[in-house]
């Protein structure tokens, strides 16, 4: 593990120089930029190593002599690093020209050494295995994270974005602290270790607190509130690690959780597969009612962590009803989708970025035409959204196909997860199906037709290190597709080190998937191959003209007559109109000779407005009452932490 | 082998045949005479002949909207059991592959209509998004019923040889339901009336033909040679459905393709004794498939 530590190292020295050399912005970039990347490449290499051999490792440093830090390497935590280093390092490369034109270098010194601390408290937090050393990460993450959430905190909304960001993690945090609180309670150990002395009804407690609390960090619904005004305030490369790893220190969570507790009730699985398959469709339905390109990605990051959810309730539903095949299909599913969305999600975010680099703004329906002179963009992000769509042949495909069996293992006669995996299977289709409408969407609005706005018709695009990185995740969208066996490895080892009590022998039905995949990928290509010469056939000396697209008879068509994104979601949306209300700001035009009007639409989050109604208001209400507790006085505050140790003494 | 890719290569020349049927019995019912029977090879060499022209806002993606869909439907042609005999190639969850490939041709052609910059397209293909969506569903809940019954994954298990005659000796009331199912999902997902009407003059109320409206020549031409290939994979599973015997080969094949021509029949008379439902009551007319597949899984609960 001593390799893994001087990776982190070298990440956080190249975090503490970009403070150092702060007034030297371009120094200071080239710096914490290499540091920071070559740190992730060093860790990447190590952990790659590391996955092969199946190699597990512990390292625990005293402090203070109070409590000891103690991180523990393996399997499922090199998986998790696997994605965190990959990410991160891209990222970073990112970063280096987008971050090139922001005029105050002090400020994105800060920046890089909060980045620094968010990759390595991230991997501190997979590592970590007692109770403090994990906590102390995850805090140091959600503040890393929440600093950089506030980047451009002179804009009001980004401001609120970071304070719903900070109340969420905190919540969340306080729910695993509980969880911990009861763990620790039983065991008297503030190790992650053996569970056997807990009763099975305290299990179940602890499942359901860890899993509320990593829920509210991985965006599952109702918790994604956060999420969608988060994502779109940060950096686009910030948005890419945030959405492409950082939600799933929470899945990791979930995982490391009910791995200790080794529970065998078919509860747990529901429990995923129900919150999988709301957040899922939900997640899938308010992306496709955005009009801000980066919020939009950020909603589909919590349909993917539904999807995610459901390969892994099949697993453990698996688990519960003996259904070896089933459990190591939907574990598997699970996380290799979960490897695959770091990929593809992270690519469309770094998209993203560089559509917001160069026309300055978000609004999809202000885009379009970009392709034309955008074109490494262009087909990087096609790319993406064919694979978050799931459509093969991307790595996109390959995850869910692995879900999909996994599912309908349970759905052959006299198994009890009967209902539930019909609930994935379907949800996965349709989730699948609003998928496409939405990036259809992204692509056809933003990237095709003609620029609906001076700056979309300015968009150039530049920045070598930005499209170096998004072309490597997309080629890795297309290689995973085509050949997941190689890549199958890595989640195939975490899902070994689960301690399911597995034999390696039945991974091998698992390879056979794979190559069945491989096989679909090869004839796809080989018949469009066949249709693309049979094309240029029939092209062979033809006579081809351009000309304006046909107006249906109308001979004065203009940019604004297109079809925009909201337009095009409408008709899905009426249909979800009870989950995703539609609020209209649209005066009647008076007068015979209107001048002026506007329209205005925006799709609420039902979840966001049930929370303010239920739980915000009536918080806020409380507390306000309450306010002449905070009167500014530093004497009386010491005597409330008085009162409190005076009254803490009598429970013990 | 050889036998499937032959078996493969009639399918794709056959396919405008049936189209040709269904325009044929429109006719009839309308008290015309119709075009020839033919009428669609001539079409589709009259297509081929052509030069095209391309809208100056299209792109790369445009020209490859035609690739794309024509390479998905041959591909399901591919894994398909075509009169009953083992299709080209089959894995085990090759149905799941299949669907997927159908949506990234549905994908291109989205993206090929986009390209134009015509509203008119942009509404095409908002509808297109949304129905197939209900149609995905419904195929899946019937892929749930296909597995409990079979414990298998692949078209070719339950279409190939016996096998759908062994599907109606396990469950044969369930099966009725999945046939009228799988009969809503055709026509939603070929662009029939109810659900879209090909044959209408205005553009606003169009679906797929919307479009394709920049497409023109060799490209169109592979568009509808793509329309037909996906009829024909459609009609496939009904006509292996309602005619599930397996008896010798020549006696199966001859059985097989009356099938098509009933389900051909069966669309244009539908075609022709219905109007095309309002837009936003189409998506109840698609719910419809889905409740009765899920019908008919609920009733397979209890034969097991």
């Amino acid at each position: 593990m001593s390799q893994f530590f001087i990776s982190i190292l070298i990440i956080l020295s190249g975090g503490i120089l970009s403070l150092v050399l702060a007034r030297q912005a371009k120094s200071a970039r080239i710096v914490s930029v290499f540091l920071i990347s070559f740190g992730c490449l060093w860790g990447l290499i190590d952990i790659t190593s590391t996955l092969i051999h199946s190699i597990s490792d512990e390292r625990t440093f005293e402090y203070l002599n109070i409590f000891s830090l103690s991180f523990k390497m393996d399997g499922l935590s090199a998986f998790f690093l696997f994605a965190v280093f990959g990410v991160c390092l891209l990222s970073s490369i990112y970063s280096f020209h987008y971050m090139a034109h922001e005029k105050k270098p002090v400020r994105v010194a800060i920046h890089y050494f909060f980045f620094s601390i968010l990759i390595s408290s991230m991997a501190l937090v997979i590592t970590a295995s007692n109770i403090l050393t994990f906590m102390l990460s995850w805090e140091a993450m959600s503040l890393s994270s929440f600093f950089l959430v506030i980047y451009n905190h002179e804009a009001s909304e980004n401001r609120k974005a970071g304070y719903l960001y900070f109340v969420f993690s905190h919540v969340g945090a306080m729910f695993i602290l509980a969880a911990f609180a009861m763990m620790y309670a039983h065991t008297g150990n503030l190790a992650f270790g053996s569970m056997t002395q807990v009763p099975e009804t305290v299990k179940i407690l602890i499942f359901l607190f860890s899993f509320i609390g990593f829920g509210s960090k991985a965006g599952v619904f109702p918790f994604h509130v956060w999420l969608p005004f988060a994502h779109p305030a940060a950096p686009s490369h910030i948005s890419a690690v945030m959405s492409g790893v950082m939600i799933k220190t929470g899945i990791y969570g979930m995982i490391r959780i009910y791995m200790l507790l080794d529970l065998h009730t078919p509860l747990p699985g529901m429990v995923m597969i129900i919150a999988g398959a709301v957040s899922g469709i939900l997640g899938v339905v308010y992306a496709l009612g955005q009009h801000d390109l980066k919020r939009l990605l950020a909603y589909s990051s919590v349909e993917n962590i539904g999807i995610i959810l459901m390969g892994l309730g099949i697993g453990m539903m698996g688990v519960s009803s003996n259904n070896t095949a089933m459990a190591i299909l939907g574990f598997t599913g699970g996380f290799f989708h979960i490897l695959n969305h770091s990929i593809f999600k992270s690519l469309l975010f770094m998209g993203a970025g560089m559509v917001l680099h160069q026309t300055g703004t978000r609004s999809i329906d202000a885009l379009g035409g970009l392709l034309k002179k955008m074109k490494i963009t262009g087909v990087t992000v096609i790319i993406g959204s064919l694979a978050i769509s799931g459509l093969p042949p991307l790595n996109g495909f390959a995850g869910e196909f692995l879900i999909y069996l996994g599912g309908f293992k349970g759905v052959a006669p006299d198994t009890p997860a009967f209902i539930m995996a019909i609930l994935a299977i379907i949800s996965l289709a349709v989730i699948g199906g609003l998928a496409l409408a939405c990036f259809t969407k992204v692509v056809g609005v933003v990237f095709q037709g003609e620029p609906r706005t001076r700056a979309a018709e300015k968009a150039t695009e530049n920045g070598a290190f930005m499209l170096f990185s998004m072309s490597v995740l997309a080629a890795l969208c297309v290689l995973i597709g085509i050949f997941p066996g190689f890549i199958i490895q890595l989640p195939l080892k975490a899902v070994a080190s689960l301690g399911l009590g597995f034999e390696t022998a039945l991974f091998e039905p698992v390879m056979n998937i794979t190559g069945n995949l491989s096989f679909g990928a090869m004839v796809l290509f080989l018949v469009f191959f066949l249709v693309i010469l049979i094309q240029a056939f029939f092209y062979n000396k033809k006579t081809i003209t351009a000309s304006g697209t046909w107006g249906c008879g109308f001979t004065q068509p203009t940019v604004k007559m297109q079809y925009t994104g909201s337009s095009y979601a409408s008709f899905i949306m009426d249909f979800f109109r009870p989950v995703a209300p539609l609020s209209e700001d649209h005066p009647a035009i008076e007068g015979r000779f209107p001048l002026k009007t506007h329209y205005k639409s925006h799709i609420s989050d039902i979840a966001g407005l049930h929370m303010n109604q239920v739980v915000v208001d009536p918080i806020l209400f409380l507390f306000d009452k309450l306010r002449w507790i905070q009167h500014g006085d530093i004497h009386l505050y010491i005597g409330y932490i008085l009162l409190a140790i005076v009254l803490l003494l009598f429970f013990i | 082998m050889i036998e499937s890719i032959l078996l493969f290569i009639l399918a794709i020349l056959t396919a405008p045949f049936f189209s040709g049927i269904i325009l044929k019995v429109k006719a009839f019912f309308g008290g015309k005479k119709g075009p020839p029977i033919l009428i669609q090879y001539y079409t589709l060499i009259k297509l081929m002949k052509k030069g095209s022209v391309y809208s100056k806002s299209t792109t790369f993606m445009f020209k490859l909207g035609p690739v794309i869909s024509l390479g998905a439907a041959l591909t399901v042609l591919l894994f398909l059991p075509i009169a009953g005999h083992v299709p080209v190639f089959s894995f085990h969850g090759d149905v799941i592959f299949i669907l997927y490939v159908l949506g990234l041709g549905r994908f291109f052609t989205i993206a090929a209509a986009m390209d134009t910059a015509s509203p008119f397209e942009g509404m095409g293909a908002a509808r297109e998004a949304y129905f197939p969506i209900i149609c995905e569903a419904a195929f899946f809940m019937i892929l749930i019923l296909f597995y409990r019954l079979t414990g298998e994954l692949s078209l070719s298990s339950y279409f190939s040889g016996p096998n759908p005659f062994l599907l109606w000796n396990i469950a044969g009331a369930p099966l009725l339901f999945v046939v009228f199912s799988f009969f809503i999902i055709l026509l939603t997902e070929n662009s029939r009336v109810p659900v879209d009407d090909p044959a209408t003059h205005l553009e606003l109320t169009m679906i797929h033909e919307v479009m394709v409206l920049d497409h023109s020549g060799p490209d169109f031409g592979l568009i509808e040679l793509g329309s037909f290939c996906k009829l024909f994979f459609y009609s496939t599973l009904i006509s292996r459905l309602i005619l599930p015997f397996d008896l010798n080969i020549s006696l199966t094949f001859v059985l097989y393709f009356m099938g098509l021509a009933v389900v051909s029949m069966a669309v244009g008379v539908t075609e022709s004794v219905m109007a095309r439902y309002r837009m936003d009551r189409v998506p109840q007319f698609v719910l419809t498939s889905f409740a009765l597949a899920f019908f008919a899984t609920i009733i397979t609960l209890e034969f097991i």
